[in-house]
């Protein structure tokens, strides 16, 4: 790995932190404050791409568990891990990997815009709701005894927090991309 | 701005090496999962509540810690009332409650530096299969420490030209140009970097 890469992934795991310290933003139509670090997976895979993102988030990681407060509202340390959510924390390292694998594939340069917003977009909810869902969900319900069904039938009041938050990723990574591409050199 | 949920002391935990508390963990969570034991469980939270509560931590602040993780663990316990046995509910909730405070214990009575050298120590056989540099690991955790109160000014910086302009602030307009602005400096450090020879390449 050469140390542009290295600056990349330290770069983006300290972003990831500073969108946990971002108050959360409340939006007219919809109850649930936005938590902008929630949008973190899907920018690290659809800005950096596949490893880079991964690499990124496991470094993210590597800080929550060595018990600094970087996760929205302070939170940090073991117990988060070892917690209802934590699979949902680990799972952030595949969703990305997922996303960027996507969105590696899916966006080009010199293809028309509406066709790099959908790229984003897919990228977005495949890596970052679907994938997240199906490694945080089972992991819900081993931990609690909760039956998956219910927790995915829970879960299901979320999906449309996660689609706004997937529709403004790709717009911020589109911007990106068009401001300051990096997804092409892959690491 | 990132203080480490370290609290200094000098209990048995703080004691121990990282090393026996992470193995300790570990264990108990395998024990715990495999053991469908109402009475193992509750023994196990009373001792896990018992040393977590006898790190040094104010009793405010370490409810405060584990007070997020808890409300989810209530509120699942709550769900599954109404689909399992109370036993059962009791059993599961219990043993997560338990794991919970010692993982929080474990966190509270172990230095960020103690963790990384730990760290450092699992990373070597990556290293001889040449997968990575434990150096580049610490290197980056160093970066992310070192820049995020910059990150955090660039934040606030665009904040600021928002009020100016009497644009609301909207989470589309602040991600864009903060992290643009961000990782356009990652050739500088790069540079920086490798001009003082940190990676010995």
């Amino acid at each position: 790995m050469n140390t542009r890469d290295l600056v990349l992934i330290a770069l983006f795991a300290a972003i990831v932190v500073v969108l946990g310290l971002i108050p959360p933003i409340t939006l007219g139509f919809i109850p649930v404050p936005i938590t902008a670090q929630s949008m973190g997976v899907m920018l690290a895979g659809c800005i950096l791409g596949a490893k880079r993102g991964a690499l990124a988030f496991l470094l993210f990681l590597l800080l929550v568990a060595i018990g600094l407060p970087v996760l929205s509202g302070g939170r940090g340390g073991l117990a988060v891990l070892a917690g209802p959510s934590g699979g949902f924390i680990i799972g952030w390292v595949v969703a990305t990997f997922v996303t960027g694998l996507i969105a590696e594939r899916a966006v080009r340069e010199g293809q028309a815009e509406t066709r790099q917003f959908i790229g984003f977009f897919l990228a977005s909810v495949l890596g970052g709701i679907v994938v997240l869902y199906a490694i945080g969900m089972p992991w819900v319900s081993a931990v609690t005894g909760t039956p998956l069904l219910t927790v995915a039938t829970g879960s299901l009041a979320f999906i449309p927090g996660d689609l706004l938050k997937a529709a403004i990723a790709t717009l911020a990574a589109r911007a990106v991309y068009a401001g300051y591409p990096l997804l092409p050199a892959r690491a | 701005m990132l203080t480490s949920l370290h609290i200094e002391g000098d209990s048995l935990l703080h004691r121990l090496p990282v090393r026996v508390k992470l193995i300790a963990l570990v264990a108990l969570s395998i024990v715990l999962f495999l053991s469908g034991s109402l009475v193992l469980q509750a023994i196990a939270f009373v001792l896990a509540a018992g040393l977590y509560l006898s790190v040094g931590l104010p009793l405010k602040e370490a409810i405060a810690r584990v007070g997020i993780v808890f409300l989810t663990i209530f509120f699942l316990a709550a769900v599954n009332l109404f689909l399992l046995p109370v036993g059962e509910v009791a059993t599961l909730t219990l043993r997560l409650m338990a794991l919970v405070l010692f993982a929080a214990a474990v966190t509270a009575t172990t230095t960020i530096s103690a963790f990384m050298d730990e760290i450092t120590v699992l990373l070597t056989p990556f290293e001889r299969l040449g997968w990575l540099r434990a150096a580049d690991v610490s290197l980056a955790l160093g970066l992310v420490l070192r820049f995020v109160p910059d990150i955090f000014a660039r934040y606030e910086a665009i904040r600021e030209a928002h009020r100016a302009r009497g644009l609301p602030i909207r989470p589309l307009t602040i991600i864009g140009p903060l992290i643009i602005l961000t990782l356009k400096d990652a050739d500088t450090i790069a540079a920086a970097i490798d001009a003082r020879g940190f990676r010995r390449q």
